[in-house]
């Protein structure tokens, strides 16, 4: 690609990996949420990887990581879905005030964990279809 | 002989299913009217209380409905796998 677009495009990446993550971490407050921010993060990487060779991406973030990633993700999520939210809820809401940063119970956790399954899952489908 | 018999069977199934179906949409509410409004009400009422979550659309999504959410990143994980191991590409002599 050209020197213009890989510059801009390695200034801007950290810039929409931050927004994302906000978006996602701050999903139990304000508008939001993991598949919001996850879906932004995951753009950061479909431009990393249209614009530079897509074999340099993928040598630094390889595809078995990302299922790694996925699994542990996926499981954690199920563990949170299953069990905790409704064991533990109401000793962890009497311990948080609402509408701070520490509030929502378990939902914050389950933002993290349902963000990393959308990202793992989009930038897998991109290494499968994005062809050089 | 069976086949026919068979046949008329799956007619007249399929006939009494759609009876069955059509009978019920005279108890779905009109279109655009708020009459089962029960949930919605509960949720906005309680949402705050039960779950702790400012966001009413995150409380739902990944406490009152958290099941549906788990079902719905199960087909996500589904399908990148699917996608993943379909179309993986030769590099190198061999797959990988």
């Amino acid at each position: 690609m050209d020197i213009i677009v890989k510059t801009v495009s390695r200034i801007l990446f950290p810039f929409i990996i931050l927004l994302g993550s906000f978006v996602s971490l701050h999903g139990h407050i304000s508008p939001g949420g993991a598949f919001a921010g996850g879906a932004i993060i995951a753009t950061g990487f479909a431009l990393l990887i249209l614009v530079f060779t897509e074999g340099d991406v993928e040598h630094k973030l390889t595809r078995h990581e990302l299922i790694d990633l996925k699994s542990v993700s996926g499981i954690l999520l199920l563990i949170l879905i299953l069990s905790m939210g409704a064991l533990f809820r109401s000793e962890l809401l009497s311990t948080q005030t609402p509408l701070a940063l520490w509030s929502g119970g378990f939902t914050m956790f389950s933002n993290i964990a349902g963000m990393f399954m959308v990202i793992t899952a989009i930038v897998l489908i991109l290494y499968s279809i994005v062809r050089e | 002989m069976r086949m026919e018999k068979s046949k008329t069977a799956g007619a007249l199934i399929i006939t009494i299913l759609a009876l069955f179906l059509l009978y019920s949409t005279v108890f779905i509410p009109k279109f655009g009217s708020f009459e089962n409004k029960e949930v919605a009400v509960y949720y906005l009422q309680n949402g705050l209380r039960l779950t702790g979550s400012a966001n009413i659309v995150n409380s739902i999504v990944w406490d009152f409905r958290g099941y549906d959410t788990m079902g719905e990143e199960t087909v996500l994980f589904a399908a990148a796998m699917g996608v993943f191991l379909i179309i993986r590409r030769r590099r190198y002599g061999h797959y990988r």
